[in-house]
């Protein structure tokens, strides 16, 4: 794997995504090129139908190019089975979403817990690195409430501890501000920051928010399913 | 994922939805009750039936007039447990008939393997006792063979000795429970007008074939008050093998014998020749089939309630889209999430089973005091006899039977849910 270095995180190359919608066929990215490397704080930006959702999906190996390669640290993902990119994928990249996705049947400790369970992690170690993680986010008091019981920032608090579970090398947040108010968003992306400054997390975040761009080291900004900037 | 994890996963999401959950659980537990209670009531009601013609003896054949070509043993075993059975309407039926004669007891008599004969003659009679009249059956026994083959043993007095005249041994029901006052030891009974001293009274048998509705005369005794059999001729032919083990042998040997002496053929046969154990072996074939076709009408309840535990998995995928979602993009395989639902399936399953077993317990409980209530007790002996059975293996059958259903019900759910993309599922709202 020729480009992919040791410190790239992900690397798209030339990819392109087609979407069959009956007879028709959208292309929803076209010719894409981009590296994300260890340490960087990205922020994709596009206004709506640039083509954001479809490269979050690509990033978060969630779906597989129509054209191009992948390049999860060293994986090659079109070389993956479908077990063995889940693996990855659930191991190698925290995900954050819009709806903050709890799984809603479990407390927020258990919802912290799942990704270690998911990944096999020892039983012992679990607990405490579940606690650790919610307490980092502040809501250590918090642990044996359901999803419903939460606001939306201490939902989108949740999702980030439990995102972080696997110690993944990249962040992935599709929208993470686009459900909760103003303030609290700004809690939020302040959280980023500092997770991106102290503990020099690889963070990628896919917004149409301005008010997100701020924090981003580089910003590559999205349109027609094309890179215009920052690729 | 571990699957302890998985049990906990699949386990919370059945008792989130509650209702519904035990709503496709009821379909699985009427179909386990309905095949339990169905298969009890036959297993318990086989065992009756064999215990009870038990009581004919395992080493005695009977030879009785007619033969019946549409059913075979099944009719002849019919006719032939009347003689001792007596108060059945079976020994009448065949009363114009018979036509076994001494020729045939002494060709019997020659068949090797054969210990003892007993001709006897048997016919209903009007009885009285105290200025009370009945109708009951009345046997005309060899006294010597009968004492040697009878299964009946006596509550009080004598059986019958060589040499009796005009005495009886009676049924433990004819002696208390036929007449107003009971039957006393050496009281006298009479006869079609003709006195007899009751010498014997038989414990109760309880079964078919038993002697409780019986008066038991020696046959010359008999002659003189049967009218309907002529002097040479017998109603039925008791034979008593020398080995338990070879009656189907000695069965067949009577049988050509007869044919020969008789001048018959297969076609032409005009008697019948059965032992106990081919009585019990053709109704418990017909029990057999009978019992299988009810369960199979039960089995078709338990299908539907396979397609209810389908349905509701299938509900339970689209409910849980999203959910599968989640855990597909934090990691978990397909293989997995089918297991998630595949367990949940077999959760319902398998409650529906324990309790599908312990209802179907209750009712064929509740069968057993009614049959019993019914047909009064059966027990043989006075004893009691469930007229039910579960048995550890229709248990443990009924238990795996339907966890095996909720895991091939949830197979088509379990994969869908295999199947769905994470990025379809996390937008699913």
């Amino acid at each position: 794997m020729p480009e992919a270095n040791e410190k790239t995180v992900i690397e798209l190359k030339n990819v392109s995504k087609v979407y069959q919608m009956g007879e028709v066929e959208v292309s929803a990215l076209k010719n894409i090129n981009m590296k994300v490397e260890m340490g960087e704080f990205v922020v994709v930006m596009g206004p709506s139908g640039s083509g954001k959702s479809t490269l979050m999906n690509l990033i978060g190996c969630l779906d597989i190019p129509t054209e191009g390669k992948i390049f999860l640290e060293t994986h090659d993902i079109s070389k993956l089975s479908e077990s063995q990119l889940a693996r990855i994928r659930g191991s190698r990249i925290g995900f954050i979403f819009q709806f903050f996705n709890l799984y809603p049947t479990l407390s927020v400790i258990e919802n912290v817990e799942l990704p270690m369970r998911i990944h096999n992690y020892d039983e012992r170690k679990i607990r405490g690195k579940s606690l650790e993680l919610l307490k980092m986010v502040g809501l250590q008091n918090r642990n044996d409430h359901l999803p419903s019981q939460l606001s939306g920032g201490e939902m989108q608090r949740v999702a980030i501890a439990r995102a972080l579970s696997t110690e993944p090398s990249m962040i992935l947040a599709d929208e993470p501000t686009g459900n909760i108010d103003s303030k609290t968003s700004q809690e939020i992306m302040q959280f980023f920051k500092k997770l991106h400054t102290e503990k020099n997390e690889t963070i990628i975040i896919v917004t149409h928010d301005q008010s997100v761009a701020k924090y981003a080291q580089r910003i590559i900004h999205l349109k027609d399913g094309q890179i215009k900037e920052g690729g | 994922m571990r699957f302890r994890y998985i049990l906990k996963l699949s386990a919370e999401s059945f008792m989130q939805k509650k209702l519904r959950s035990w709503l496709t659980i009821l379909g699985i537990v009427i179909g386990v009750a309905a095949v339990v209670s169905i298969l009890s009531l036959s297993t318990g009601t086989q065992q009756i039936i064999t215990s009870q013609l038990g009581g004919l003896g395992a080493d005695i054949v009977t030879v009785s007039p007619g033969f019946n070509r549409a059913s075979g043993m099944f009719g002849g075993g019919g006719s032939g447990g009347g003689p001792e059975g007596g108060g059945g309407g079976t020994a009448s039926s065949i009363t114009e008939d018979h036509n076994l004669t001494t020729r045939d007891l002494a060709a019997i008599k020659s068949v090797p393997g054969v210990k003892a004969v007993d001709g006897m003659i048997s016919d209903r009679l009007a009885i009285s006792y105290l200025a009370h009249s009945a109708t009951l059956s009345v046997e005309g026994v060899d006294p010597l063979a009968w004492k040697e083959m009878t299964t009946s043993s006596l509550a009080s007095g004598r059986y019958l000795t060589p040499g009796d005249g005009n005495v009886a041994v009676i049924g433990s029901r004819v002696a208390d429970g036929v007449f107003k006052q009971a039957v006393l030891l050496n009281s006298q009974i009479t006869i079609e007008g003709k006195p007899f001293k009751v010498v014997g009274i038989l414990e109760s048998s309880g079964s078919f074939g038993g002697t409780d509705n019986a008066i038991i005369v020696p046959i010359d005794a008999a002659r003189t008050v049967i009218e309907s059999v002529a002097p040479t001729h017998f109603s039925s032919i008791q034979v008593q093998v020398q080995d338990a083990n070879s009656v189907n042998q000695t069965t067949n040997d009577i049988s050509s014998k007869l044919m020969l002496v008789r001048h018959v053929n297969d076609n032409t046969k005009d008697f019948t020749v059965s032992s106990a154990q081919s009585i019990q072996q053709s109704i418990s074939s017909i029990m057999g089939t009978l019992s299988l076709f009810m369960a199979g009408i039960a089995a078709i309840s338990l299908l539907v309630g396979a397609i209810g535990i389908a349905n509701t998995m299938f509900m339970s995928v689209m409910e849980r889209t999203k959910q599968i979602g989640i855990l597909k993009a934090l990691g978990t395989t397909n293989f997995e999430v089918m297991q998630l639902f595949m367990v949940e399936s077999a959760i319902v399953g398998l409650i529906g089973g324990l309790l599908g077993v312990f209802v179907g317990f209750i009712v064929s409980g509740i069968i057993g005091e009614i049959g019993v209530s019914v047909i009064g007790n059966l027990g043989p002996r006075g004893g009691s006899m469930s007229l039910t059975a579960i048995t550890p293996e229709l248990v443990a059958f009924a238990i795996g039977f339907s966890t095996m259903l909720g895991i091939v019900s949830g197979l088509l759910p379990a994969r869908r849910a295999s199947k769905l993309q994470p990025t379809a599922a996390l937008r699913y709202e």
